[in-house]
């Protein structure tokens, strides 16, 4: 596993796939270079959202990203989930098959939440042997992400890009870099994003991941419901040249507007690509106090069901 | 456990944060101060707040997106307070979302305070709940469940032969007693209609190039179409309805013939038969 091919991951600039733009995408098949679809929405699907995503595989480069593997649960990892996980793989021709270092629930009950680990030795070991287990089955190496968190847990030995780096090394594991996480995170603990950056082991990053957050009254809620913030981007700069332009994808999950505008959205990445990092932007980004807006609603993953009442009709009476 | 063998056991205090962090987002209410102090670094109550809430407001905008024509019947507010109360009783256990609201309509008729009273004496309104979240959840399983599109080839024309006619397999037989297809698709087309009355409806719901559509029959049309299903063809079908009724055979075929255009033709036509599998022996 340790010498897997390259994973090819200079796909470009990407869209997560969500529900509400199959229609405008089956219509335009609009120029996106990549899509992104959550595992889960799709794996039991014999409906809709298994065609149109078996229609985009067939245009488009397709990358799974999942939200329910729960790598760091104390439950034995489920098999059967991890069976229809490389089925599905293999039917769209998945470039690679990410999730998140987290775990979702315990005691077979599942929060459909990425919750925080405390990252020890000791669960770097646990958690290592179950990402060989999952390598094992999927056949091909996992890429996992960094989650964005809300508590620091007074276990925690090791920093996050410690842990990760660590769990690349043990594994041959590939991650996810998630910039706006990472800014989020980093905020929440009152640490600085250019330490955890610089700590980071780029060379394992084969994606990037974009998305918007929330200002609460205290602290950032990561609720991929808004446009992507300034700091994210200046995070995203260093990012991308780091990665030498890992594939990069937009995630939009809250309020979802039109298919064009994410898209825009995500070009604005072209604009960060070269140049150095803005200290001054960022620093400005990470002093901005705090919002009075409500606080938002953290969303992790896709979490909308699709809507069957959109794809309704009541029959004429004559029957 | 099978699943379990070969794979590595988790260190005991990672269980015991789990165990802990889990139960606080379920059941936020037990989340104790102390315990907090030892796990997190301050100002965690705030955080932990950050993942209670996210937790269930996420879980139930999802159930309202499962059950929009009831969250409307409800009301928002008070739709939420079931969501919360059902999660609490029925926590996901599946990694899929789409699996949330599976035992919603159960638990909502299990909860109802007349549950001991006569069917008769029973709150109109809970029915009317109940068989709405009934309906909704089965037109859920329909739309992402396995389809009949893979299966163009066997659609049957108008010409096809009664004994070749068996029910698509697809198909969904309802039965409530209100009409709440009706009310479904008012809502859907942006009206706000009122709690409907008590009328006992009869329908197929149907799934078609990756649509459902709900169709009105009358109860006796049910019947025969759920004898259909049972005994493998409309031919068969027939011999099964007029058992049930306790009919001459002869009557059922009649009543049928006289009906071909005007309600075997339009079943066919929408897709509610498939050719059957020629049979191999006997
Ligand atoms: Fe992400």
């Amino acid at each position: 596993m340790q010498d897997a091919p390259s994973l090819g991951h200079h796909l470009g600039l990407g869209v997560g796939l969500r529900n509400v733009h199959f229609d405008h995408i089956l219509r335009e098949w609009p120029a996106v270079d990549w899509f992104e679809a959550i595992s889960e929405n799709f794996m039991d699907s014999g409906g809709r959202p298994g065609y149109v995503l078996a229609q985009i595989a067939e245009r488009y480069p397709v990358v799974l990203h999942g939200v329910s593997m729960s790598i760091g649960s104390c439950d034995p990892l489920d098999r059967d989930y991890l069976r229809r996980l490389r089925a599905l793989a293999e039917g769209v021709g998945a470039r690679w098959v990410s999730d998140h270092v987290c775990w979702t629930g315990v005691g077979g009950v599942n929060s459909h939440d990425l919750l925080p680990l405390p990252l020890t030795e000791e669960v770097l070991a646990y958690v290592a042997e179950r990402v060989r287990v999952v390598q094992d089955i999927l056949g091909r190496p996992l890429v996992l992400e960094n989650p964005s968190t809300y508590l620091r847990l007074r276990a925690s030995t090791l920093r996050e890009p410690e842990f990760l780096a660590a769990l690349v090394a043990e594994t041959g594991c590939r991650l996810l870099l998630d910039v706006n996480n990472v800014f989020v995170s980093c905020f929440n603990a009152g640490e600085d994003p250019r330490s955890y950056l610089d700590a980071f082991p780029f060379e394992a990053v084969v994606q990037l991941h974009l998305a918007g957050h929330q200002r609460g009254p205290e602290h950032i809620v990561d609720t991929h419901d808004q446009p992507v913030s300034e700091g994210v981007w200046e995070l995203f700069r260093l990012a991308w040249q780091r990665t030498g332009g890992a594939s990069t994808l937009l995630e939009w999950d809250g309020e979802v507007p039109a298919f064009e505008r994410v898209h825009a959205e995500l070009l604005r990445a072209r604009e960060f690509m070269a140049g150095e990092l803005d200290h001054g932007r960022l620093d400005a980004a990470l002093r901005r106090g705090p919002s009075a807006a409500a606080e938002g609603l953290s969303t992790p993953v896709d979490f909308l069901v699709p809507s069957v009442m959109g794809r309704s009709e009541l029959a004429a009476e004559a029957l | 456990m099978s699943e379990s063998k070969g794979q590595p056991s988790p260190p005991a205090s990672l269980r015991d944060f789990q165990d802990w962090m889990l139960g606080a987002l379920v059941r936020p209410e037990g989340a104790s101060g102390p315990e907090l102090d030892v796990r997190v670094h301050p100002p965690a109550r705030v955080r932990l707040g950050t993942y209670q809430r996210s937790y269930i407001a996420r879980l139930g905008k999802c159930l309202a997106g499962q059950f929009p024509a009831l969250c409307h019947a409800l009301g928002p507010e008070l739709f939420d307070d079931f969501a919360r109360e059902y999660l609490r009783a029925h926590p996901s256990t599946s990694h899929s979302l789409y699996a949330l609201g599976r035992r919603f309509p159960a638990w909502l008729e299990a909860q109802r305070p007349d549950r001991d009273a006569a069917a008769a004496q029973r709150e109109a309104w809970i029915d009317f709940m109940v068989d709405l979240a009934d309906y909704e959840w089965r037109l859920f399983e329909l739309f992402d469940g396995p389809g009949p599109e893979r299966e163009r080839e066997r659609e049957p024309t108008a010409d096809c032969p009664d004994a070749e006619l068996a029910l698509q397999p697809h198909l969904v037989l309802a039965e409530h007693r209100f009409p709440v297809a009706w009310y479904y698709h008012e809502v859907r087309a942006g009206r706000r209609p009122s709690v409907p009355r008590r009328e006992p409806s009869a329908s197929v719901l149907l799934r078609r190039d990756y649509a459902t559509s709900t169709f009105p029959v009358t109860a006796l049309h049910l019947r025969f179409l759920t004898c259909v299903r049972e005994r493998g063809s409309v031919n068969a079908g027939l011999v099964g309805l007029a058992e049930v009724l306790g009919r001459p055979l002869a009557e059922i075929e009649a009543a049928w013939a006289a009906q071909r255009e005007g309600v075997r033709r339009p079943w066919i036509e929408a897709g509610f038969f498939t050719r059957a599998r020629p049979r191999t022996r006997r």
